[in-house]
């Protein structure tokens, strides 16, 4: 059965069709904001866990004091009075981590370097030729075997355009020494590590090699501890702060692993989400603002035929709810339209402002055109109450003599 | 004696405008009995539309009781009083008042829709707008496509759809010329015939004269 008062809605949207659209484009709008937008936050944080929890079997220890600036950047001097994870301390972390877990001592610094007269900087690491590859994937080339050996994220290779056996000139123009390194292989791309050791844009040189440039040695910038089994991670960390923390005043190391730094990140990244939310949130009050506008516009225009609606028997409950129709078909157009828009506009800004679509689908992502699609329709109702209630109270004698 | 169908009670009705109070009906006391033909005649502003707005249900009277079909009609809820505009009262306006949005058939078939809430498949509203004799195949045209004299057979086949005791028409050959105006007259009198009880307002003194009875309204007074 066809209701009438839903047909004269429709009729009624037809008639001013024009003046619907408009309106629902508004909803269409918003529809479009929120569900993008939401999108888009869900598919940052989905691709930063994603990314982090790779490095979820790894503990990070680094010193509690904080490094001023870096060691080797200007002159090889100060890298005495850097601080880091000294060789005791080092020794107290293996033996607390046991002996199933792997220990990975890392060198870093930033440095200038000149690749085919070009001068750049990057950070370097050094590392143990042995330890690269419990941790870092050698995409092409082989694992550094010679003294002047080198390995180069990807980010790096391709900006440069370097192939295997390419040479890099270390440190700046004014340097006294400015050692040779030859790559011999590229990594594969790391993207944004949760051990922050970013090799996509970074040298790593072998930890003599980074020593004998640099000096510093047996101060490490930060150590990398893969256990075997993540559940244990708590307790190896307890075991370690009780080791070497015994001042808890003031703590010699600071430890981290990827769960607390992936809380710390994702909280930051949903509070930008929620914000860019309360964006596409302003386009829906606009929105519904519009909507408002038409409704009361075909009240304004219906006075008449509201009073022959009331005049010849038709309910008050009646008379709402045909408006309220009116509100809804404009909501569900809006809507509508507003979901397939998201689809394709969601789709087109994660892929161009994160680089991959594979978390789009996902339900946490996905699920934001629907949502979406519901804040449309219950803000265009919402914008029909008023209207329908004052449509459906006026007095029919002076509502049929309106002209 | 038998009841009347309309009784008015010592009826006034008194609006109050910021120039100082109106009074539109000043203690008016009628009854139109079951099956009675009556015009109401007066001039602008002498309390016809006034009348005509307490007789359907539109308003209730500021002072005295109307009684129609035997129910005091200022203590009905307002849901009561949609109801009896809808069953009790078909009302017949000297501007058609058709639903624009509604095709002739569908403004017919509205009432039974607003009775019974559903569509109608007895083929009711077909046979009433066929009985006041129009064109059925003018069925599916909206008001703004019919002529004044359709759109008042229109209007009147959608008074008669619920088949009411009381018709009210509010001069309903005011925008037809005197042809189509008589037709309409005869439709009325053929319908008061059946048994409908007809209350007429009108300024032509022509028209009136198809009434059993005239009632004469001047300043919110029945003075004949």
């Amino acid at each position: 059965m066809k209701d009438i008062f839903f047909d004269l809605s429709v009729r009624s949207v037809r008639l001013n069709f024009m003046r619907s659209l408009l309106a629902s484009i508004g909803i269409v709008i918003g529809v479009v904001a929120i569900s993008s937008m939401g999108m888009l936050g869900t598919n940052m944080q989905l691709q930063v866990k994603d990314q982090l929890s790779s490095g979820a079997d790894t503990i990070v220890i680094t010193a509690d004091a904080v490094r001023m600036g870096p060691p080797g950047s200007s002159s090889t001097t100060s890298t005495s009075a850097a601080t880091g994870i000294t060789k005791t301390q080092l020794n107290k972390i293996k033996l607390a981590a046991g002996p199933s877990s792997t220990l990975v001592p890392i060198y870093s610094t930033s440095t200038q370097f000149t690749l085919a007269s070009v001068p750049g900087r990057s950070t370097v690491y050094g590392i143990n030729p042995d330890d690269i590859t419990k941790f870092l994937t050698i995409a092409n080339g082989t694992n550094i075997g010679g003294v002047n050996d080198a390995l180069v994220g990807s980010t790096f290779a391709t900006n440069f355009n370097l192939k295997i056996g390419n040479r890099i000139r270390i440190g700046k123009d004014t340097d006294a020494s400015r050692p040779v390194l030859r790559i011999v292989g590229i990594l594969a791309p790391r993207g944004m590590s949760s051990d922050n050791v970013n090799t996509d844009n970074a040298i790593i040189v072998s930890d003599d090699w980074y020593t004998n440039q640099y000096g510093g040695k047996d101060i490490y910038r930060q150590v990398n501890v893969i256990v075997k089994n993540i559940d244990t991670i708590p307790d190896i960390e307890s075991v370690i702060d009780a080791k070497l923390n015994t001042n808890k005043k003031s703590p010699e190391v600071r430890i981290s692993d990827a769960s607390s730094r992936l809380s710390s990140i994702t909280s930051s990244l949903s509070s930008i989400t929620t914000f860019i939310l309360a964006i596409g949130g302003i386009s829906l009050l606009v929105a519904a603002t519009s909507i408002f506008n038409v409704m009361m516009m075909s009240v304004n225009e219906r006075i008449q035929e509201i009073g022959i609606l009331l005049s010849i028997g038709t309910e008050k409950g009646e008379v709402r709810r045909m408006f309220l129709y009116e509100a809804v078909i404009l909501g569900i157009l809006g809507a509508g339209v507003g979901g397939i828009g998201s689809l394709i506009i969601g789709y087109s800004v994660v892929s161009y402002m994160i680089g991959t679509t594979k978390y789009f689908f996902l339900p946490a992502s996905f699920m934001y055109i629907p949502i979406g699609m519901v804040i449309g329709l219950v803000v265009c109702i919402l914008s029909g109450l008023y209207p329908a209630w004052k449509a459906s109270n006026m007095d029919p004698i002076d509502a049929l003599r309106a002209e | 004696m038998t009841t009347p169908l309309i009784r008015f009670a010592d009826v006034s009705k008194v609006y109050h405008l910021e120039s100082g109070d109106f009074t539109a009906l000043d203690h008016i006391s009628l009854e139109i009995m079951d099956n009675e033909f009556v015009a109401i005649m007066g001039p602008s502003g002498s309390g016809k539309s006034t009348m005509m707005n307490q007789l359907g249900i539109l308003d209730v009277p500021t002072a005295g009781e109307l009684f129609i079909a035997e129910r005091n009609v200022a203590s009905l809820t307002a849901l009561e009083r949609t109801h009896m505009r809808r069953d009790t009262i078909g009302y017949i306006f000297q501007k058609f008042y058709l639903i624009p949005l509604l095709s002739a058939y569908e403004n017919v078939e509205y009432p039974l829709i607003l009775k019974y809430k559903k569509r109608d498949e007895s083929g009711k509203a077909a046979d009433v707008l066929k009985s006041v004799g129009f064109d059925e195949a003018m069925s599916a045209h909206r008001p703004n496509q019919l002529s004044g004299g359709q759109q008042q057979r229109v209007a009147i086949a959608r008074a008669l759809v619920n088949d009411p005791k009381i018709l009210l028409c509010d001069e309903p050959t005011g925008n037809l010329d005197r042809k189509t105006g008589f037709q309409i007259m005869d439709i009325l009198c053929g319908l008061h015939r059946e048994g409908k009880t007809v209350i007429l307002v009108t300024h032509d003194p022509k028209i009136a004269e198809y009434a059993d009875r005239i009632i004469t309204l001047e300043d919110g007074r029945i003075t004949a």
